[in-house]
């Protein structure tokens, strides 16, 4: 009988230990999130903006550069290695770097150079061999969009950082994803359409986490479709995925390039004093490369895609490389040709990627949004403006609630009862050495520095 | 909290080992498509006269083998200034992965010869730069100025 009586309270003190437990983690998940959010939410909004603009690439660069691309079709064209002399003799001591023939009958040639240490692009009318214009490589809107996306303008730090937020970007969905699932009753309001009838702060928490929910899966993919190209994580992960053959082969991504089959002894010098003979007559004789005619003949022989350029050698090992990453991943190809023979020393196409190598290829044009044209520059464009959203409202109404002291972060509990929490925090560490590693960083200033000063442990409510 | 702490550190560091192993390894190349380039070596007469025959020769490998029947081997061989008739020749085989042809050449400056040559799919054209009897001032100035290369050709050969 007494157990009887026993038995409901102790549910009772069950339940409600398990509430409080709850609520708890609640807590812990949303100082998790709100300190993330506060944090990152200026890089993800320089990445939605630059992001939104760098899809628009193709058109954008038709437009701006129209005059340099579009030429009148004629009967013949003049031979590749006339183009490049056109160019070297109009830049006198110039280096070609790498050739692009064009992809359309009335698209003009590319000829890339270093020129007094600065690369530029010249375009030429294959037909008539005049110089359209010249891009510095420096100038070029679309390239400073790019290195803004990929690295902030600051190089290799930069790469860390903007992987970095894609990183805490994930650990921001999935806590979000835990603060947004209903917790008492499952109804629409709240979390798939916005309560407008609730008061204003009620309102303004669905406004950032309605349009989190819908952007969420989007905005995923565009991180995990993004990480892959990231200097420090994106480049171990491809070094592994080529290493277990599924992935890109050798120097499509990592990985150098095979070289020329000949040896350096039996390639041809070049003298360079200007009157006498510096280089003994034997040393004269040897191999040469091939010229860049033969190499172009190669690509139409092979079938490269049209929008193909010619890499030139940079060492006397080195190799030409015919590259072409067209709109579509399926007709990417990389091939290598040694530079004194044309023997064809590796061909990669994308039917020879292996499955994650096709993957990630796959979802790099998705993420760059030209595999599937216009629509997806669209979806992409809208989850790009609906992160912009979420990014400012989640900031808003923060901004709305903040006391006059402190940062208004909710209550930090102790992180060793918050096992789901912590063993989130340590796999999303594992998985992205550079959150683990900022996770280590954070610490280390809480137990030494802020857990040691009474006002900053106020102002941060830590 | 410290042990917290320890494990954070432990696993990061276990990340970061890992991601230093991973650098790719040397044979990854074996793992996927894999080419049979033809591998030349092309022999000249270490001096050359003028009007004399000198033989070329030209010794074709493919995956460390000899390769005795080419689909075809051709020499084309001219001359830097213009001056000599550009010509392509079948090579005679000799057995061994030798293919060669004999050449009377009439006047002294820089030459080039070029073998083009296919065999199971690879074709190759390397080519050498070589001397017979001395260079003219043109011959210099040419090799001074231009880094070698070729004439143009828009003959096709097969």
């Amino acid at each position: 009988m007494r157990k009887i009586r026993v038995e409901p309270a102790t549910v009772d003190k069950q339940t409600q230990d398990q509430k409080k437990k709850q609520a708890a983690l609640y807590k812990a998940i949303w100082r998790w999130h709100f300190y993330a959010g506060i944090i990152f939410a200026p890089f993800l909004i320089i990445l939605a903006i630059t992001g939104s603009v760098y899809l628009f690439k193709p058109q954008i660069e038709q437009m701006l550069y129209q005059d340099f691309y579009e030429v009148k079709q004629q009967k013949e064209r003049i031979a590749p290695s006339e183009q490049l002399d056109i160019v070297t003799n109009h830049y006198a001591g110039a280096e070609v770097t790498s050739y692009r023939p064009g992809e359309q009958a009335t698209r003009s040639s590319e000829v890339n150079i270093t020129y007094q240490t600065e690369s530029l692009t010249v375009f030429i009318d294959p037909y008539n061999g005049s110089i359209l214009g010249e891009l510095n490589s420096n100038n070029r809107v679309m390239d400073l969009i790019e290195e803004i996306h990929g690295e902030l303008m600051a190089g290799t730090t930069g790469d860390r950082i903007v992987e970095l937020a894609a990183c805490w970007a994930i650990v921001l969905i999935v806590t979000g994803i835990y603060l947004w699932f209903p917790q008492k009753k499952r109804s629409f309001a709240g979390t798939l359409i916005p309560r407008y009838t609730k008061g204003s702060r009620v309102l303004r928490r669905d406004l950032h986490a309605v349009p989190a929910f819908w952007v969420t899966g989007g905005l995923l993919f565009l991180i995990l479709t993004g990480l892959p190209w990231s200097g420090f994580w994106g480049t171990n992960f491809q070094a592994l995925v080529t290493n277990t053959g599924e992935g890109y082969p050798p120097s499509v991504w990592v990985g150098a390039a095979p070289t020329s089959n000949i040896k350096t002894k039996d390639i041809a010098e070049v003298p360079w004093a200007a009157e006498t003979l510096d280089v003994p007559k034997s040393k004269l004789e040897g191999f040469i490369p091939v010229s860049i005619d033969d190499i172009v003949e190669i690509a139409e022989r092979e079938g490269m895609h049209p929008s193909y350029s010619v890499i030139f050698p940079s060492s006397k090992e080195g190799v030409y490389t015919l590259s072409a990453f067209p709109p579509k991943a399926k007709d990417e190809a990389t091939i290598h040709i040694d530079q004194y023979t044309g023997a064809v020393l590796a061909d990669y196409r994308y039917d020879n990627y292996g499955l994650i190598g096709k993957i990630v290829a796959v979802g790099i044009t998705l993420h760059k949004g030209t595999e599937l044209g216009f629509l997806n520059q669209l979806v992409s464009l809208l989850i790009c403006l609906g992160t912009l959203l979420v990014a400012f409202t989640g900031v808003y109404m923060w901004w709305k609630r903040k006391p006059n002291t402190g940062l208004g972060a909710p209550k930090a509990p102790k992180i060793k009862n918050m096992k789901p929490l912590l063993f989130l925090l340590i796999i999303l560490g594992i998985l992205f050495p550079l959150v683990g590693l900022s996770l280590i960083f954070v610490w280390l200033i809480d137990w030494l520095i802020i857990q040691r000063m009474p006002k900053a442990k106020r102002f941060l409510n830590a | 909290m410290k042990k917290t702490l320890l494990v954070l550190l432990l696993a990061c560091f276990i990340c970061l080992l890992l991601s230093a192993c991973s650098l790719l390894k040397q044979d990854a190349a074996s793992l996927y498509k894999k080419e049979a380039p033809l591998e030349a070596e092309i022999a000249l007469p270490a001096s050359i006269k003028a009007n004399a025959v000198a033989e070329i020769k030209v010794t074709l490998h493919q995956n460390g083998e000899e390769v005795n029947n080419a689909d075809y081997v051709h020499f084309e061989v001219w001359k830097q200034d213009g001056s000599a008739e550009r010509i392509m020749e079948e090579a005679e085989k000799q057995g061994n992965g030798v293919y060669s042809i004999k050449k009377i050449l009439s006047s002294d400056g820089l030459y080039y010869v070029k073998v083009h040559a296919s065999y199971n799919d690879s074709i190759i054209m390397p080519q050498k730069q070589f001397i017979v009897g001395e260079l003219s001032e043109g011959d210099l100035n040419y090799l001074q100025k231009n880094l070698p290369k070729q004439e143009e050709n828009h003959e096709h050969h097969h």
